[in-house]
């Protein structure tokens, strides 16, 4: 038999085995849904960890009858428009001076707030980070280039102070902004801006906001601005309800371009 | 020549020069494994509540629990493995800083999870602090591995002692190699929150680690558990690698909470790779079946290959 002959040499090789055949069977993603019972041992170990989060996060904190939503596609982020005027009137009552501009990033609200009483949870839920409110200045222009980079990193971020319109043609858009009563805004004027340490870092993008000169660290996180606000709204009788919409006019021409990277501005 | 005689010939012939032939063992000749996997848990202790649409009524620990109990009963060898992504999201996180949501995966069974950007939002520390808080438990699972391959750890000792760039676990008839890889930092975690830790690129990292579970571990089945999403604007994701990493045989995935009901197929240099992500927040476990048949002995090189004819 001939490969007993080649036997010796075969030895003196590394043996190895041709990789294995492998093949897929059953593939699938199984809802884990209400038609799966509990594990008792988990859910009895679980019930004092539920039970502490209820306690401190079901407080009820102020009512909002119409909710406020972060808007689909082509609608406007009424939630992150709340979100981004708390932060810019916090800002200026910790340094005492007004904050002209304030801005945040769409990705960074993971949640709705939905119609009716809110509870502290909810807060959490929209804003679960640790991020902090810090006041950097920018001159007007620079302002105008993070309004025109959230424009076409996500179609437009969460701002205030600020009307933003696109107009033209996608081929040829001009892009407008003015201060949040119709006055033209002073490229070479030096003002206040609030926005999140997480931004101002680099996160998500804004490469101008990494130009803010003067950073002022207020030590206060963004969802307690937010919890804050709530509290002190209720304490007055009052609701939360959504801002006005129109802080940015974008056709939906231009968001298409935009979603297509097509758009210059 | 069949694969039976053909072992027989070298078993005889191994005995008669007294070299030992370790590829002529008697492991079974095929196996099966079961590979159950979550990504994006995003603290999503309980079952999503009123008013997240379609989420609504899903999710939630407890059941997760009771639906791998029933799976791993039924399926005999398998794993269970996540893509990270398992901190941030609920009150549950921002009390229980991410200790909670470990000790629940080693309750639960968990074999190995791999490190998401979000596992990093409150710094090195309280990371390495969730890792002790589950590895200090006393429970009769055993810990879950942490698992990457191109992050370097250099920097925070603490960390780089409780990650692997890889794990081999072996069953009858399939050994099973698992690796790693997560997502750039740029743009995703504050630099304050991943001091001492590097990114380096996933596919470079992962091409040596592949080629080490395969030739020298000689594992039937590699997996890579990756944070890199499933389809970026960027060089780097699940879609695009199989392309640069040949011999990957399953990626479980995360990052983009992407909803798949079933596996994309991605051919490569080595065969196939089956590319899966299940949404996010434990609303679904993914199931993924191998059956392993093992190749017939061969050598590695040289002249003498007539053997096989």
């Amino acid at each position: 038999m001939r490969s007993l002959f080649i036997v010796p040499l075969l030895a003196t090789l590394a043996a190895a085995q041709a990789p294995a055949k492998v093949k897929a069977g059953l593939v699938q993603s199984i809802p884990v849904d209400g038609s799966i019972p509990d594990d008792p041992v988990m859910a009895a170990y679980l019930a004092p960890y539920a039970a502490k989060i209820k306690a401190s996060f079901g407080q009820p904190l102020v009512k909002a009858p119409l909710g406020l939503f972060r808007g689909r596609p082509g609608e406007e982020n009424l939630l992150g428009y709340w979100v981004a005027d708390t932060m810019r009137a916090a800002a200026a009552k910790a340094i005492g001076m007004p904050v002209a501009f304030a801005f945040t990033n769409s990705g960074g609200l993971r949640a709705n707030l939905r119609r009716g009483q809110l509870k502290v949870e909810d807060i959490y839920e929209v804003m679960p980070f640790e991020n902090e409110v810090v006041i950097i200045e920018l001159t007007g222009a620079e302002v105008i280039q993070v309004v025109r980079e959230g424009l076409l990193h996500r179609g437009g971020e969460p701002c205030s102070g600020v009307l933003v319109k696109v107009s033209g043609t996608p081929e040829n858009p001009i892009l407008t902004v003015t201060w949040a009563d119709g006055k033209p805004i002073d490229p070479t004027a030096l003002v206040h801006v609030a926005t999140t340490d997480y931004l101002y870092g680099g996160g998500d993008s804004i490469p101008t906001l990494r130009k803010g000169r003067n950073l002022v660290r207020t030590g206060l996180t963004l969802r307690q601005v937010m919890l804050d606000r709530c509290a002190a709204l209720d304490k007055a009788g009052k609701e939360l309800l959504p801002p006005a919409p129109g802080r940015y006019q974008v056709p939906p021409e231009f968001r298409e371009a935009i979603r297509e990277k097509k758009l210059s501005l | 020549m069949e694969r039976r005689d053909f072992i027989a010939t070298l078993g005889a012939a191994a005995a008669a020069s007294a070299v030992p032939l370790r590829a002529a063992s008697a492991a079974p000749a095929s196996g099966r494994i079961t590979l159950l996997h979550t990504n994006d848990t995003h603290s999503h202790i309980e079952p999503f509540g009123p008013g997240n649409g379609t989420l609504t009524g899903r999710g939630g620990v407890a059941r997760r629990a009771t639906l791998i109990k029933q799976l791993r009963a039924a399926t005999g060898a398998s794993l269970l493995l996540d893509a990270g992504d398992t901190f941030q999201g609920t009150p549950y996180f921002n009390l229980y800083k991410g200790r909670l949501d470990y000790r629940l995966m080693r309750m639960m069974g968990y074999d190995a999870t791999t490190l998401g950007n979000h596992d990093f939002d409150n710094g090195v520390d309280m990371l390495v602090a969730a890792m002790e808080s589950m590895e200090a438990m006393n429970h009769p699972n055993a810990p879950f591995a942490f698992i990457n391959c191109n992050f370097d750890f250099k920097g925070a000792p603490h960390l780089a002692k409780r990650m692997r760039p890889y794990m081999v676990r072996e069953f009858p008839g399939v050994k099973v190699g698992i690796t790693g890889v997560g997502v750039a930092f740029a743009g995703l975690v504050s630099p304050q929150n991943h001091v001492g830790v590097g990114w380096r690129d996933p596919y470079e990292s992962l091409r040596p680690v592949v080629k080490h579970l395969r030739e020298t571990e000689k594992v039937d089945l590699v997996v890579v558990l990756s944070h890199l999403g499933y389809q970026m604007d960027g060089a780097y994701d699940d879609l695009r690698l199989p392309a640069h990493v040949p011999g990957v045989d399953a990626v479980i995935g995360g990052h983009t909470h992407t909803f798949l009901d079933v596996p994309t197929r991605l051919p490569q240099a080595l065969g196939e790779t089956l590319v899966f992500q299940v949404g996010f927040g434990g609303v679904n476990l993914g199931r993924m079946d191998f059956a392993v048949t093992r190749g017939e002995v061969r050598a590695s090189g040289g002249t003498s290959m007539p053997v096989e004819s």
